[in-house]
């Protein structure tokens, strides 16, 4: 992969401005880069801008885009608050070496259908924030993406949340087949699920269905199961049948909510 | 998974009987280059690379099957610092085979090295060379080439008689009648019946038949193919590669390029691991052309892409098996019919088909009838070639499924129906006398077999107790058990040889050159163990040199499992040799008979104790002091077995499956071989597991998978996933007692008998679990789901 | 374009293209211990240390390695001969080409964890480190015996 011209900007002032008026393309983990056969024309380089930290904020905590996968997987903050969520959404990606590399702006921007991490961050009502002042829910740009060259600052999370990430695999360190965080926020029950293959989403009307019981019982957890399964769409790809997907998925997320409820 | 809290098995303290026989044999003595790996010293062949090398890069067919119109390099030329662009016009057309394999070889002829025909997305189509690699690269995407494309053949259960005919061309021929068929796209066949088969199958109470297809599987040695040549100051040809036969490489290299092969030198530095993906000429050819035109070196290294794409994979077979028995469960029949998948070319296309069945059937010797039958047939995919079990894992994947099939259907233990109707030390089979790799094969009698042993530690070690195979650990989650037994080969017998040179030198070590192939597996270690026990010295007193063809005397090479029986017997006579000629000249310094002279502990003494003198010593008279008497003293012999006698193995796996999802995890995967006398305990332990990694991954994770036009979708290692450590529990191999009286010291081989017995173990632990059996690999979750929901819809 | 850093201590100008990876770049400038395995950085065969992380080289762009620190399992020659002393006692060394990357990683691990850590969390971290030779056992076993010795002193 070729980059014609490289730029290592120390303000997000600058590089929004060389990503805005000079067609940069930014360049978050990089670890991508390597498989993308194409030529970037003017790569602007976000590590100079100070984005790697994960800190709190008044009542939500702020992860900047350049904080890697490793740092999710081991900050006492996100572990403190999330319990074992990010550990345990991001430890199937390859290996410890990768991890310290892919960050999550590289992951949100990317919209990536295999991801585990965007999955996680939609179940937790994560937003995104574009510089300069531009917030969006997450799982709305998921969708949707964005019409203009954007650079990606940070994700908000909520200050603390209970939920549990489930997935299936053909073997440890593969893309998933499917995957699902559930989450109980304080307030209410939120499901996301990604790798349909295509990229996340949330379940509203499996959501409906839980409401704002903190205890829903076993049978409304395997409605809302099944509700997920028939409210969203699936493919087949080398690795899996859409029929698989939509087989399983109610088995994923009624043991992800039912380790949430407890 | 995770599940490494699972009870670690009943130590062993026990040592081998040979560890406290031998001095060196049989001791874990560290490999020679160990620590010189870990460090990554520059030792593979992209680490030795001359300066000023050009970089090759192959201009590949898109299509599956398609003839080539023109090829026009005028815009890759175009480009500064382009050297050169290579066709099927510069190189002479002789059909050749790529297989490493001894001559004449056993594989159809069927391959130019550049040719007008592509046979599969990835089929090689131009050579270029370029100043820099990324020069290279671009050049040949730059190369403008006219195909007309035709349909391909991409089912091998529709291959044969297929009109579409995938070898048309003149010239190719068979070294031998193997059942070439070309126009019925047959690479192969073969058959052969002991007994009348039919007769016995109508005539037993009990029958079973079991159809499994095990499907293509890739190498993914870590280190890519490379290779990298260059024009000697005597202006031969040499070539630097990852080869697992350097001799079977120069010939027919020579035969290709129509070149005496005297202008050959073919060298293996350290490889990064073969499994038989390197059994075949691969990128030889290309570098070799280049230099040959330019004068200069020149160097490929294959992209893992290339890797996947365009060397080998194994065959993929469909094996059906039927069993004749009696109720109490003794066999009487049974009947082996294979379809192999040969891919575009046809190499390994008739030993691998054979080995399905020579190197399985024998295992149950005591029928009355049996027969092995099928054919291999050529398809628009990347070639197929040598893999580790060799056809021996297809076929007992087949076997092994059917023999736990008639377990249930009798209703006994599985295990006990194996020690019943199993081959014992003292007998033989009469498939061995017929069945060969190729040919005819040669009479054995079984001198070792320590199956009943290895089978008695199994069940202590999985803890197997027929009457509670399964048990629910969560709500539809369930752990059970599942076992197999297996048999391989040490070599092939009368076909490979070996050979052996040692030299004392001064300072009283010993040069050792072996033109046996260390892969990685550490032959060198322990061919240098062999060495020291004969000379009674220490390894620190051999010195090893291997696999070059100026320098090193021949070898076949390392496949079938024949470097520990056949280089390692070569070793051995030479050492003797070596000993007897070191003895007769100190003897004839003493003035007295060889016979009166005493040597032990690097010293030789008379046997009325007068005179002594050591090694060391004699090593400085022999090449500094003796005067005319001073010479080099070292000795060359040769191996070539008469027989294969069988490594053992039996296996007992316990997984774990979701039977909600289909999930199918190996908690436990126990195995106690039988190598005879394992040289070096530690090394033979760990190329068993390894073995077993592999044909866990078979069963499991790893398919080579491709779209409707024939383009391989599983082209790297995202989307062909090879196991890492937290994809199974715990493997636990042990080796029992056993000694072979024709093997150096008491060995056989443990090379190729790991991976042999994991897909049907775990389909038969499956089976247990669920009652459902599993024959299409690999068993993916998604693929068991849907057995398991196809069972239950039956019964409903 | 011309980046400067360390590698293994020794302070190194080197010539690059701003979208080269390190691998390439390490390798071109003479090492050789770092290997290509894979391509799409699956492997782990390149693995680096980068101010004492572990990384994937092959998936680390070459010029963000400006001013920083580049270790590779030469860097730390005397501890990597102490495990591979372990390594080749178990008989777990096979071809090779996953060793210097893997060992590197071994230790790293080893300055990451405060105690030792368990055999789950030593294939946890291990896990991009893939061996196509071996099932991985006896590697266990040498990273367990290593570890022990190492707090033992």
């Amino acid at each position: 992969m070729e980059i014609l011209k490289y730029a290592c900007p120390q303000s997000t002032d600058e590089a929004f401005r060389l990503i805005r008026e000079e067609h940069g393309t930014a360049i978050g983990g990089a670890a991508w880069l390597r498989t993308n056969t194409k030529t970037i024309a003017l790569g602007v380089d976000l590590a100079g801008l100070g984005l790697g930290y994960v800190r709190e904020i008044g009542d939500h905590i702020e992860v900047g885009a350049m904080t890697t996968y490793r740092e999710l997987e081991t900050n006492p903050l996100l572990r403190a608050r999330f319990g074992a969520l990010f550990e345990t959404t991001v430890s199937h990606v390859v290996g410890v070496q990768l991890r310290n590399i892919i960050t999550v702006g590289g992951t949100v921007a990317g919209r990536y259908g295999f991801s585990d991490l965007n999955t996680t961050l939609c179940a937790l009502g994560a937003q995104a924030v574009f510089y300069p002042d531009q917030i969006i829910d997450l799982a709305q740009f998921i969708e949707r993406g964005a019409e203009a060259p954007f650079l990606l600052e940070k994700v908000l999370l909520p200050a603390s949340a209970k939920g549990t990430y489930h997935q299936m695999r053909i073997s440890e360190n593969d893309f998933p087949i499917i995957n699902t965080t559930a989450v109980w926020t304080g307030s209410e029950w939120r499901i996301a699920v990604g790798s349909r293959p295509a990229a996340t989403r949330l379940c509203p009307k499996a959501m409906a269905l839980l409401g704002a019981d903190p205890h829903p019982s076993d049978d409304i957890l395997a409605s809302a199961a099944r509700a997920a399964a028939d409210e969203l769409q699936f493919g087949s790809d080398i690795r899996a049948s859409a029929e698989y997907r939509r087989e399983i998925l109610p088995v994923l997320v009624r043991r992800a909510l039912m380790e949430v409820r407890g | 998974m995770q599940n490494n809290d699972y009870p670690t098995p009943l130590p062993n303290d026990a040592t081998l009987e040979a560890t406290e026989k031998f001095n060196v044999v049989a001791h874990d003595l560290p490999k020679v280059d160990g620590e010189g790996l870990v460090l990554g010293r520059p030792a593979y062949t992209d680490d030795l690379v001359p300066p000023n090398a050009l970089y090759v890069k192959l201009v590949r067919s898109p299509h599956a099957f398609a003839r080539i119109l023109s090829i026009d390099p005028t815009d890759a030329l175009a480009l500064p610092g382009v050297v050169c662009v290579l066709t099927w016009k510069d190189v002479p057309r002789i059909p050749i085979t790529r297989a490493g394999q001894g001559n004449p070889e056993p594989s159809p002829h069927d391959r130019f090295i550049l040719d007008e025909y592509v046979r599969y997305v990835g089929d090689e189509v131009a050579v270029v060379a370029a100043e820099t690699e990324a020069l290279a690269e671009k050049a040949a995407g730059l190369v403008k080439v006219e195909y007309q494309k035709l349909k391909p053949v991409l089912d091998f259960e529709h291959a044969l008689d297929n009109p579409i005919v995938i070898h048309p061309e003149p010239g190719i021929h068979e070294m031998f009648p193997i059942g070439f068929e070309p126009k019925r796209n047959i690479a192969a066949a073969y058959h052969m019946e002991i007994g009348d088969v039919e007769q016995e199958l109508a005539a037993s109470p009990v029958k079973v038949e079991t159809t499994v297809h095990t499907q293509a599987q890739q190498h993914v040695a870590l280190e890519p193919h490379t290779a990298f040549s260059y024009i000697d100051l005597q202006g031969r040809l040499v070539i630097v590669t990852s080869t697992q036969n350097p001799w079977h490489t120069r010939r027919l290299l020579g035969l290709a390029f129509q070149m005496p092969l005297r202008q050959i030198r073919i060298v293996k530095p350290r490889i990064g691991g073969g499994f038989g993906g390197k059994q075949h000429i691969h990128v030889e050819p290309y570098v070799a052309m280049v230099t040959m035109k330019t004068g200069r070196p020149a160097r490929l290294a294959l992209t893992r892409r290339e890797v996947f794409e365009a060397t080998f994979t194994r065959h993929e077979m469909r094996v059906k098996v039927r069993l004749g028995a009696n109720p109490d469960g003794k066999l009487r029949a049974i009947d082996m019919q294979v379809l192999s998948n040969t891919g575009a070319y046809g190499e390994h296309a008739l030993t691998t088909f054979m080995v399905a069945g020579s190197k399985t059937l024998p295992l149950y010797n005591k029928v009355s009838a049996v027969r092995f039958g099928g054919h291999v047939v050529y398809t628009n995919k990347v070639s197929a070639g040598a893999f580790r079990g060799y056809g021996a894992i297809q076929g007992l994947t087949g076997l092994e499924a059917a023999m736990d099939e008639l377990a249930h259907k009798v209703g006994i233990d599985p295990v006990e129906l194996r020690r019943n109707n199993m081959l014992h030390e003292g007998e033989t089979s009469e498939v061995f006398r017929i069945m060969g790799e190729g040919t005819e094969g040669v009479a054995m009698n079984i001198e070792s077999c320590k199956l009943e042993e290895c089978i008695a530690r199994g069940k202590e070690l999985i803890g197997w107790d027929f009457t509670q195979l399964v048990r629910e650990v969560a709500p539809g989650v369930l752990r059970a058990k599942g076992m197999a037994i297996a048999m391989q080969g040490s070599g092939i017998p009368l076909i490979d040889m070996g050979s052996a040179r040692i030299e004392l030198q001064d300072g009283g070590f010993f040069k050792l050159h072996v033109g046996a192939t260390d892969l990685g597996t550490g032959s060198d270690t322990i061919l240098a163990q062999i060495a020291a026990e004969e000379l009674g010295v220490d390894m620190a007193d051999i010195v090893v040199y291997s696999s070059d063809t100026d320098h090193t005397p021949f070898d076949v090479g390392a496949y079938a499992s024949s470097t520990t029986y056949v280089s390692g017997s070569a070793v051995l006579k030479a050492a003797r040799s070596l000993k007897a000629k070191l003895i007769e000249a100190v003897a004839e310094k003493f003035g007295v008979a060889p016979k009166d002279i005493v040597y032990t502990q690097k010293t030789f003494m008379t046997a009325d104790g007068t005179k002594s003198l050591s090694l060391n010593d004699f090593s400085y008279d022999t090449l500094y002091h003796d005067g005319e008497k001073m010479k080099t003293i070292e000795a060359t012999e040769s191996f070539s077995g008469s027989k294969s006698p069988p490594p053992y193995l039996a296996a007992f796996v316990e997984i774990e499956i979701d039977t909600e999802t289909g999930k199918v995890n190996v908690v436990h995967y126990v195995a106690v071989a039988d190598v005879g006398t394992p040289i070096n305990p530690n090394l033979a332990k760990v190329q068993i597991e390894g073995g077993l990694l592999q044909g866990i991954g078979l069963a499991l994770y790893e398919d080579v998978r491709y779209s409707e036009a024939g383009h391989m979708l599983s082209h790297n290692m995202m989307t062909y996933p090879i196991p890492s450590r937290e994809d199974v529990g715990r493997i636990t191999v042990e080796l029992v007692d056993s000694y072979e009286p024709s093997g150096p010291f008491g060995a056989k081989s443990a090379g190729e008998i790991g991976i042999d017995t994991p897909p049907a173990a775990i389909a038969n632990a499956i089976r247990n679990a669920t009652g459902v059996r599993l024959t299409e690999y690999p068993f993916t979750p998604e693929r068991v789901l849907a057995a398991l929901k196809a069972a239950k819809t039956q019964h409903t | 374009m011309n980046i400067t850093l360390r590698i293994n201590g020794k302070l190194e100008s080197i010539e690059c293209l701003p979208g080269e990876m390190l691998t390439e770049v390490l390798r071109r400038a003479g090492h050789f211990e770092v290997k290509k395995g894979c391509d799409t950085g699956n492997c782990g065969a390149c693995t680096v240390l980068v101010d004492g992380k572990p990384v994937l080289s092959c998936s680390y762009l070459a010029v963000r390695a400006e001013g920083k620190e580049v270790t590779t399992i030469q860097g730390l020659a005397d501890e990597a001969k102490k495990f591979a002393a372990f390594l080749t006692a178990e008989g777990a060394d096979q071809c090779g080409f996953c060793a210097p990357g893997f060992a590197l990683t071994v230790l790293a691990m080893k300055d990451e964890f405060s105690s030792i850590p368990d055999e789950a969390q030593i294939r946890h971290y291990l896990a991009g480190n893939l061996c196509r030779c071996s099932g991985y056992e006896g590697q266990i076993r040498a990273i367990k015996k290593y570890l022990e010795a190492q707090h033992a002193e």
